[in-house]
Order: structure tokens, then sequence, then C-alpha cells
């Protein structure tokens, strides 16, 4: 095993992987910006360094500078986490050829999985289903009046070339196909300068569901079952659970999509962690959409469910050592939910809350896991993904996860900047949610249905008399003692009062 | 002592008596700025966080906006600023600017985008604070900006 390994982020990632290199005994180092020279993962390495300033295409996404800084602290490997380095092949190529070990894949299998259509290659060859399509260009829209005879609407019009939803038509029937047709081609035209178009069978209202891999070096690998990551926002996840409700109600499920997503990756030749995400129709079927070949950010909810840690894991067969766990070990165990904390405002668009953190109380008690960076009086930096912590619980079944959460987030008080904790309370109420009908426009549906987070009207009184009570108390109170908040909110603020 | 104050925009008055009010509740300090409250057998914790001119309350993750309406407080309230003469935009926080929407000399109105500004990987959109003549634009594009700096000035 390695006796020193160099963390390649920063953030509660790098705090997480800090905490086992720990357990196991490895000594850590990690890098920082200028941003972050008073980051918790600073704080808790056992070494640092470094690596530039804040701006991470001068910091943490320089090889060189991370490469050297592992050569000055004689660390043997390094952990990309997720983001910055850990899906740059050329990255882990580097290490390898410094004699450094990559803990993930191979640089040939990042390249591979790398590209959409590639990929969407080898899952059709390893004879794991994709989205139902024509693999040719169209040349009419009689081409696709063929496919839809034969598939059946809604079907989906996209552009060879596309990207950002652009040449892309939803169709219904025969009859709007000709205009559709004509407008996602003269799209297509105006954006990418190339009117191909391809057709595929629309999933209405899909589920995002993923499969946790982890392969040896040897050529064993095993799934850890799925983690369900419907809800999103902006085509970003910020609520995943173990099992996925759906999962849990179809009985072989997880066993089919657990094989599928083996045959995908062994065709790539992948090694150590690596996730295979689905998208899921109505009915259950399920369909390759890509593969992310690093540790993703919702990893903690599998272990929770499964008792494994997946880092520990990732470094075992980093290290060359063969993976102990057969399939038939892996057993899933409750109910695991993640929220991501962000500090943003849920009531202000979303608007990121950078700041300094006056005052923080974390929950604690039964079944809570809390993967974080931040610390009383620290300061959010701008620069980065404003990730403060993922709250994660475990407990027997999945209403009782819903009702630990709902307690842990009322523990939960950040004081100096916004953060969307009271969101993910209404979402844990909502009813829908509740009957794990959840697919990839909950929020924005959500969005449109909530009520306002009203308190109950004994809380009024209460408050009244405590700013009461507190200004007799702090009758002139310092200007510096005011707590610093977001600006952005209160230019917010102004508009809504003007 | 009595306290009027208004929240949320509805005014009240507070009677309070050493730590206890009128009412029978019971207040104490447990942390700075935190304050537990016992009231009719039940227990609240309210956290306290000052804001310009208010004090903002947080129970159980609702928020109240106290403005405290005491006497002695009145000569700490800022007046709104006015919409006469000419009035500067400045950068509420650090961040880099990624695009301009108007340029000196332009007339504006009032809400108006003037320039976006990206912080934490999202963009802001600054607007006028009243209808006018954009008489300066410091800001240029990539540039990167503290918080205070004034970007433009509107006239």
């Amino acid at each position: 095993m390695f006796r020193k390994v160099l963390i390649a982020n920063r953030g509660e990632i790098a705090v997480r992987v800090i905490r086992t290199l720990r357990e196991m005994e490895i000594a850590s180092v990690a890098v920082f910006s200028d941003a972050d020279r008073t980051s918790l993962h600073v704080r808790m390495a056992d070494e640092a360094e470094w690596v530039g300033p804040s701006p991470s295409t001068e910091s943490y996404l320089r090889f060189d500078r991370i490469l050297d800084a592992a050569r000055r602290h004689g660390a043997e490997a390094i952990h990309p986490g997720y983001g910055f380095l850990s899906e740059k092949a050329d990255f882990a190529a580097a290490c390898e050829a410094a004699g450094i070990v990559f803990i993930g894949p191979s640089a040939e299998s990042i390249r591979r999985m790398g590209s959409k259509t590639a990929a969407r290659q080898m899952a059709i060859a390893a004879g794991t289903p994709v989205v139902l399509g024509a693999h040719e260009t169209l040349g009419a829209p009689a081409d696709a009046r063929a496919f839809a005879a034969q598939f059946g609407y809604p079907l989906l019009l996209k552009a060879v070339a596309g990207g950002g939803g652009k040449g892309m038509r939803r169709v219904d029937s025969d009859g709007e196909l000709d205009a559709a047709f004509r407008d996602a081609a003269s799209e297509a035209e105006r954006s990418f300068s190339n009117p191909d178009l391809y057709v595929e069978k629309l999933i209405e209202r899909p589920r995002h569901i993923e499969i946790q891999l982890m392969g040896d070096r040897h050529g064993h690998m095993v799934h850890f079952g799925e983690r369900e990551c419907s809800i999103q926002r902006r085509h970003q996840k910020v609520m995943e659970e173990c099992p996925s409700p759906l999962v849990a109600a179809c009985p072989g499920m997880r066993e089919a999509m657990g094989e599928a997503a083996i045959r995908v990756a062994r065709s790539a030749g992948y090694y150590n962690a690596g996730t295979v995400e689905f998208l899921v129709d109505a009915r259950g079927d399920f369909y390759f959409l890509e593969m992310n070949t690093r540790l993703q950010v919702e990893h903690p909810i599998t272990e929770l469910v499964t008792g494994h840690d997946l880092v520990r894991l990732q470094l075992e067969v980093a290290a060359g050592e063969k993976l102990r766990l057969r399939q038939e070990d892996i057993v899933w165990r409750g109910s695991a939910i993640e929220c991501r904390v962000y500090a943003e405002d849920p009531y202000n668009n979303f608007f990121p809350s950078p700041g300094k953190i006056t005052r923080l109380t974390r929950p604690l008690g039964p079944g809570i896991r809390l993967d974080g960076c931040v610390y009383e009086g620290w300061t959010v930096p701008i620069d980065y993904d404003p990730l403060l912590a993922k709250l994660a619980v475990w407990s027997g079944t999945r209403p009782s996860a819903i009702a630990r959460m709902l307690r842990a987030l009322r523990e939960y008080d950040v004081a100096g900047i916004h953060t969307n904790i009271t969101f993910f309370r209404q979402i844990l109420e909502d009813e829908e949610f509740r009957a794990g009908r959840l697919h990839t426009r909950f929020v924005d549906e959500f969005l449109e249905r909530r009520k306002p987070f009203t308190p109950p009207p004994d809380l009024e009184a209460i408050a009244a008399l405590v700013a009461a009570f507190h200004s007799t108390r702090n009758a002139a109170p310092a200007e510096s003692a005011r707590a610093p908040r977001s600006r952005w909110l209160d230019i917010g603020r102004q508009e809504v009062l003007r | 002592m009595k306290v009027s104050l208004a929240i949320d925009g509805r005014a009240r008055e507070i009677d309070l008596a050493n730590s206890d009010d009128a009412s029978g509740a019971q207040i104490a300090t447990v942390e700075p700025g935190v304050y537990s409250v016992l009231m009719d057998g039940r227990s609240y914790e309210a956290r306290i966080e000052q804001s310009d001119g208010c004090v903002i309350v947080f129970i159980d993750g609702h928020r109240f906006e106290v403005e405290i309406r005491d006497p002695r407080r009145w000569s700490r309230q800022t007046g709104k600023q006015g919409v006469e003469g000419r009035l500067n935009v400045t950068a509420p926080m650090p961040g880099k600017i990624v695009r301009l929407l108007v340029a000196a000399g332009d007339t504006v109105e009032a809400g108006q985008g003037l320039l976006v500004v990206e912080a934490m990987k999202m963009q802001n959109e600054m607007k006028a604070p009243k209808a006018g003549r954009v008489v300066s634009l410091a800001a240029r594009v990539g540039a990167t900006v503290a918080a205070g700096d004034v970007l433009a000035a509107i006239e």
C-alpha cells in the first residue's frame, strides 16, 4: 500500500479522501491555491503545497504544478477527486509517465468514455440498451416517418452536430413531422453550419439512475447497485438517494442494470471506481447515457447502504491489490438520502452567496453523515463551486430516512451566508417526492407548484420578542459586529423595493 | 421597557421587563446571537443576524425581518437613497466583468441591465438603479473587480 498520497482537489472531496487516508495510516498531501490557504483540506492534511493563484486554470488544473508537488513531497499516488483533473486522460497519462499512480482508470479508458458517441457505440457493442434511435442521418422527413411507423411517437429530432438543445424538436404525430423537420434542420444549419438530423425515441420525464462500479486491475469487477439522481436543477444533481424508489419496487432491476453497466465498463478495459448513468422510462426500461470515470459526488449514499468505503477500495485497487469482494458479498441495507448544501439563495433565483460563515451548527445524532469543508469563521471563496457540504442520512426505510433528513436539516444552521437548506425541507415535504414519483423535470415542476415557506403563526410573536430583547441588549452594535451577508441579495431586495 | 417594532412590515409593541416579557416568556442567551425562548411550556430557539437598520431573526429556518422603532435608534436609520442626481453602480462582491450591455452616454430605464458580472460560476446582471443617462462606465470586459468598485454612474 502507498505510504503517501497527494489529493489533487479541494473542498469537501479533498477532506473526504484525507479521512480515509488517515484511517489507513497513509500520509496525505493537500494542494491549495491562494484562495484556499485557510481551507479545511489544508488544515487537515499532513502536508500541503501551494500550487498557484486562485483561478483553477492557474492552480488546480495545472498538471505541471500538481506533479511537481507530488514529486517534492514524495507522494506515490494522486487521488483526483471529482471535477478538475479527474476525467482528463492526459493527466492520468502524465502521472503514469512521471511514475506516479493515478488513482482511477487508465488514460485509455477515460479517453474512450469521454467521447459520448464512442461510449454509445461501446454500449451497443456490449449489448447494453441505448436510447432507441436511427444511427444514420435522416435524408428527408419520410425517413423519420418510417422510424415512427416502426417505433411510434413521440420522437425527438436532434442535430447530428448538436448541443445545448439547439436543432432539437419533439414530434408527437405524423402531421407535425414536416414542419418540425424543417425547423430543426434550419436551426441546426444556423447554429452548427450543419443541417443534418437524426431521430431518437423520446423518453418522457425520464429518471436518472446510475450504477456504481468497482474493478481491479486483474479483470474482476463488481457493482454496488444504483443511486437515483433525478432531483436536478439546471442539469445538476442536488439530491440523491439509494435505493431508487423505482428499482426497489422492481425485482431484478438492480441486477439487470448492474450487469449491463459491468458489460459496458469491461468493453472499455475499465478498472477502479466508475459510474454508468442510465435514463429510465416510466416502464422501468433503462438506456445507457454515459459513464463517469471517477468517484461521484454522491458516493456517500452507496457507502451508507452497502457499508463499504469506496475511497479505500479505490486506493487498494490502485495499489495493484485484488478486489476481494465478490458480487454476492455486496448487500444493500436500509435507505440513504443525500442533500448537496450550497452557498446560494433559493428565494433569489439560487444566486450564489459567498461570504463569511459567522455561525455554524451541524446536525448530529443517529444516522447522520456530513461531508463538508466549512467551519465557523471561514469565508466561502468566490472562485469555485459553492458546494459547502453533503448532508447524508441513513435509516431503515425510505420514509424514516426522509424524516431523519428533515430532522437533520432543522438542526443545521449556517449564518452569514444563504444556503439551500430550507429548499430541501420543502422538497422532502412534497407529496410527489414522498410517493417516489421522481423524474429529471421534478425540480422545475416543483418550483412551479411550491408554496411559500410560511412560518407557523406562533413564531412571529417569538421573533418580535427576541428582536426587541436583542436590541435592548445590543443598543449600539459596532459596525464590525454586523454579520456580512450576500450583497447580491441586497441588490435583489432593492430591486423589489423600488 | 416598551419597544416598538415592525415585523415583516407589521407594527408591534413589545413590553420587556428584564429578561421576561409581559406575556410570560423567558429568554436566555445561549450562544452569541442565539436565544432560547420558553413560552407557554414550549421551547424555541431564535438566531439573530444584524443587517442595515434591521434585525433578521431565524426560527426553525423561517426568516423574519424586524425593524426596531426605539426612538433612541432613529438616528441610526439611514433614509432610502433618493433618485435625484448622480447614482453610482458599485460591485456588490468581487467578480469578473463578462459583458457590457450599455455604452457611456446611453439613456437607460430604471431596472435596465447595465453589465454582467460573474462570480462563483454564476452570471449576475447589474441593473440601473434609476432612469437616466450613463455618464460614466468604468467597467471593461474581462476586468476583475473588488466589492465596492464603482462600475458605472447614472445621472
